[in-house]
């Protein structure tokens, strides 16, 4: 298949939704199919061979944040000329209702167009003033993808119109080869957080309580914890004599993410709430550490009803206490969990994902111009 | 020449007008072939996922299967909507093998015809709005076109199977610029 991709965010600078593409991208090209991404980037910036300049990005302010991005007359005409030049099956645009390429390229598309939603756009008011405005755009789209349930539903309420849920995919490969921290995970066992810590939802202080309790016992237990937040903030509330068996390793590269996470006996997800999806649990399961969470309802789904992970309930420090001293103790459960979850993981995987998302675009060729594809993706 | 000037914004009205006209009478074209195409999309897949099921059933001796199956697919227009939900009702409640092909082209047929059926509502509803514009109505813009139907039916989704024992590495992907996370 020939598709195109748009993205509506310049690669120069680092992001969820560029890297969502970029990795959609290469599974595609995987799969074996004709791949060209359209994005802002400047004339001379190095970009993957599949990737074409739409010229120079400027930052704007966009939904509470700066993004880069191209919109105007001259990107329109190189939205046209890469549209024309392409002869796509489909085209392939993310975050469409932002003033972006995106936004360009559906204006200018013919055949079938499929739209990916990434954020939960709060400013739903607006979009409803301009939903009259934008209709003649939004019906030129032909299905639609959200990547949380969140985001799906904002899809359904302020815009009408469903969205097909397809989250995003991991790169299992990247975790399963990386390669351990020195000296970790070691021999009395390692807990691994990664998060702003300094954030109550995320629920480090359970798990702070929980070590400490543990390390009272067991002398050789270390903690590794990753994220932004300020290290004398993470070492304030910890007893001064644990202090050389808590690691911090500040804000980390995807690299030493996946490194990080293969460093550890068992990761734990202590948040408190406001998790739509859980993109780190898939991580963790990829990189094959044993993984205790809390039960929110996202965590309980990814990690298969608690199959592919404990669970303990939310917000209780002293369950958390006990399931860890279970798991450390007891490394044939670990084992067992981790297989589970490398067979969950699978179908995170960006491969699957990636041949979800060709059952969404063969079902947009289909309502457009009424070809009917046998399942030769599935 | 006060007057000439009156003619000519007449003119350049009734221009914009037409060309306005011009382009809703296009839109109203585009939404109702493609809500048609949509619709023919979502019937293949029903009628693949029918006889998906037809093989399931004739595997593992499931007689009310392959009774429900047959009857979705020989349903009349006006039978096929509970028609099909009685074969997604059967669907749901039985247990397949996961290394079983046909099991899992079952849940693959019934995966499209989830995305099909989501597709179809949406392009039923847009050219449904099309068609309750004042201009489309007054000027009886859509007269040509049959008024596209919803089809009515429960959300057809199966669990999806875990998968298969043997899961193939994946290649390891090309080198990607360092990002924090």
């Amino acid at each position: 298949m020939r598709i195109g991709i748009v993205s509506p965010y310049s690669f120069d600078v680092p992001g969820g939704v560029q890297n969502h593409i970029m990795d959609l991208a290469e599974a595609l090209i995987s799969l074996g199919h004709v791949v060209s991404v359209l994005a802002p980037a400047d004339d001379d910036a190095e970009l993957p061979a599949y990737v074409v300049s739409a010229g120079r990005a400027l930052p704007l302010p966009y939904n509470g944040s700066v993004a880069r991005i191209a919109f105007g007359p001259v990107s329109t005409a190189r939205v046209r000329r890469w549209l024309k030049n392409g002869e796509f099956d489909v085209l392939h645009v993310h975050e469409p209702l932002s003033p972006s390429l995106s936004f360009l390229a559906v204006l200018s598309a013919r055949g079938p167009v499929v739209a990916t939603f990434h954020t939960a756009m709060t400013r739903s008011r607006a979009l409803a003033g301009l939903q009259s405005f934008l209709q003649p755009v939004i019906e030129k789209i032909t299905a639609r993808i959200a990547v949380s349930e969140l985001a799906r539903k904002v899809q359904v309420e302020h815009l009408g119109g469903g969205a097909v849920e397809i989250p995003n995919g991991v790169a299992v490969a990247k975790f399963v080869n990386a390669e351990p921290l020195p000296g970790w995970p070691g021999s009395g066992g390692a807990i691994g957080f990664l998060g702003r810590f300094t954030e109550p939802r995320k629920g480090f202080p359970l798990l702070r309580t929980a070590f400490v309790t543990l390390a009272a016992k067991r002398p050789d237990l270390r903690l590794l914890v990753a994220g932004p937040g300020d290290r004398d903030e993470l070492y304030e509330d910890i007893p001064e004599e644990l202090h050389d068996r808590v690691e911090f390793l500040g804000l980390v590269s995807e690299s030493d993410k996946a490194r990080m996470l293969r460093s550890v006996d068992v990761y734990v997800a202590p948040n408190t709430g406001g998790e739509s999806f859980g993109m780190i649990l898939t991580e963790a399961m990829a990189a094959g550490a044993a993984i205790a969470a809390s039960d929110l309802d996202a965590f309980r789904r990814v990690l298969d009803g608690g199959r592919a992970g404990a669970l303990f309930p939310n917000g209780d420090a002293s369950a958390l206490t006990s399931l860890l001293g279970d798991l450390l103790d007891d490394p044939e459960r670990r084992a067992e969990l981790a297989s589970c979850a490398r067979t969950v993981v699978a179908t995170f995987d960006w491969p699957s994902v990636a041949n979800r998302v060709l059952e969404v675009y063969a079902t947009s060729i289909e309502a457009t111009d009424g070809r009917v594809f046998d399942d030769e993706w599935s | 020449m006060p007057r000439m000037w009156w003619v000519v914004g007449v003119v350049v009205l009734a221009a914009i007008f037409s060309a306005y006209l011009g382009w809703t009478a296009q839109r109203v074209e585009r939404l109702h072939a493609r809500a048609q195409s949509a619709e023919r999309a979502l019937d293949a897949h029903l009628v693949r996922r029918a006889a998906a099921a037809a093989v399931v059933a004739e595997h593992g001796d499931r007689v009310e299967l392959y009774a429900a199956a047959r009857l979705a697919l020989d349903a009349d227009p006006g039978d096929r909507e509970s028609a099909e939900n009685d074969l997604t009702r059967q669907l749901r409640a039985m247990n397949l093998d996961p290394q079983d092909p046909a099991a899992r082209a079952l849940v693959n047929t019934s995966r499209r015809v989830v995305l099909a059926r989501q597709v179809h509502t949406d392009l039923v509803r847009d050219a449904l709005s099309a068609r309750r514009r004042v201009l489309v109505r007054v000027l009886r813009l859509s007269r040509r076109h049959p008024r596209p139907e919803y089809f009515d039916i429960v959300e057809p989704t199966m669990p999806e199977l875990p998968p298969p024992l043997t899961v193939p590495g994946p290649t390891p992907p090309p080198q990607r610029p360092v990002q924090a996370v």
